[in-house]
């Protein structure tokens, strides 16, 4: 059944496919639409540099009006960041507009991975050592970066 | 918010929060339609009879050149939703098809606009064609046309209302960045943020409240004047004679002796819709009241 949120979605696919932003992919699952498989590369000469974190993002008929639900499936270690995988991203939830796609969002949550947000911590292990000790800060970041290649 | 103070553990989540934000403003909206019925002035006469001498004679003066109310609801969207009924009804009046043909012309610009900022056009084609259909449905006489009954509805519907209030913000947003450099000093004026964040945190998301920054690029981006009659607290009643503060936003290359008939009442953090009076003649018993 084609509803103004699946269309929309697949025009979010078709700008997906055709003009991807540098370092995200993302595709809708074989069957259904509404749940998007993506992955987010780490910024190149970032701590980040050469992860490959798996997200998803469930949609509903609300959408564009309502924001996705995203969520990391790769483990991570990030202020922003819960331990379930859950974002804490001011777009993804209050300041949502519609005027993001899923190419923004993806983008979006690329740019958090080196820019945390220290007023909403999520994980606070990771944003006290984010402001304390960035070195140690970055060593378990990079262990996050090894385990995104392994982990299935 | 802050870090060191409040134990992590005991923070509700930002979503939990927002869910809760929500859940507060939905119970409060559901008492008043998006917009409206057109009521008579009188209605906040009743309303402010205990209130302030300031609020009550400001009234009275309204009544000289104004009739009635249209209610917009106290959802954040209030400006927008005002501003949508107002012009819209004003055309199913008015049936001014060059008025029509001309802002379309502009909408063509917003949408550019929009895409030499970087948007992608399936992001706001929909909002903007759902406007688009409303601008064509009013005026009579096609297989399309609409009643004003049918115009009320439609702006109380949440699929079309919400989403030429989105429509709205697009071209809001996409006007303040266009012209940054104008804009930037009004915005510092009031918050730190950049004109970017400013868009992103106060302009594009539903239920933002608007104000000057708002209401000058939206009337300047679609070609529409727009005036604001203010209905606050300002002026001392023992002092001088109180006036009510109009503001017309008129747009960039319009004649700045246009008379706007998008016309809003703002109290504090509130828009609604104001009508001219239809019957001057009924002003005189309203300064004799005000007299006795």
């Amino acid at each position: 059944m084609s509803t103004p949120s699946r269309k929309r979605l697949m025009r979010d696919f078709k700008r997906l496919q055709h003009d991807p932003p540098a370092g995200i992919s993302g595709a809708p699952q074989d069957n259904n639409i509404m749940l998007w498989n993506a992955v987010i590369f780490g910024p190149d000469d970032t701590p980040w540099d050469g992860g490959t974190f798996k997200l998803t993002l469930q949609f509903t008929e609300d959408y564009p009006n309502k924001p996705p639900t995203v969520r990391f499936v790769s483990k991570m270690f990030h202020p922003n960041i819960y331990a379930d995988g859950s974002i804490c991203l001011d777009i993804l939830q209050n300041q949502w507009s519609p005027i993001y796609d899923v190419a923004a969002i993806l983008t979006s949550i690329q740019s958090l991975l080196c820019d945390p947000n220290p007023n909403s911590p999520a994980n606070s292990e990771a944003a006290r050592m984010y402001s304390e000790n960035r070195r140690e800060y970055n060593r378990r970041v990079r262990e996050i970066v090894e385990q995104s290649w392994t982990a299935e | 918010m802050d870090t060191e103070t409040g134990g992590e553990k005991e923070r509700p989540r930002d979503d939990e929060i927002q869910a809760f934000h929500n859940q507060i403003r939905a119970a409060d909206a559901e008492k008043l339609e998006f917009v409206g019925d057109k009521e008579p002035l009188s209605v906040l006469e009743d309303e402010y009879k205990a209130g302030s001498a300031v609020f009550l004679a400001k009234l009275q003066i309204l009544k000289e050149n104004y009739g009635s109310i249209r209610r917009a609801r106290g959802d954040g969207n209030c400006f927008f939703r005002s501003f949508m009924f107002s012009y819209l009804e004003h055309l199913i009046v008015t049936q001014d098809e060059a008025e029509i043909a001309r802002v379309e012309k502009s909408i063509e610009i917003c949408k550019q606009t929009l895409i030499d900022l970087g948007h992608a056009e399936f992001t706001f084609e929909d909002f903007l064609g759902i406007f688009v259909e409303q601008l064509q449905s009013v005026i009579q006489g096609k297989e399309t046309s609409i009643s004003l009954d049918t115009l009320v509805e439609r702006c109380r519907d949440q699929y079309v209302s919400n989403y030429v209030v989105m429509f709205f913000r697009f071209v809001t947003s996409g006007e303040i960045r266009r012209r940054a450099e104008f804009f930037e000093p009004f915005i510092q004026g009031m918050s730190n943020m950049s004109v970017v964040q400013f868009c992103r945190s106060s302009v594009e998301p539903m239920g933002e409240e608007s104000d000057h920054v708002h209401i000058t690029a939206l009337s300047d981006a679609l070609g529409v004047p727009v005036r604001v009659v203010y209905l606050d607290q300002s002026g001392d009643i023992n002092d001088k004679p109180v006036t009510v503060n109009n503001h017309d936003f008129i747009p960039e290359g319009m004649d700045t002796s246009v008379d706007p008939y998008v016309i809003l009442l703002y109290r504090p953090g509130h828009y609604d819709i104001l009508y001219r009076r239809e019957n001057p003649a009924n002003v005189e018993p309203t300064i004799l009241e005000q007299k006795n």
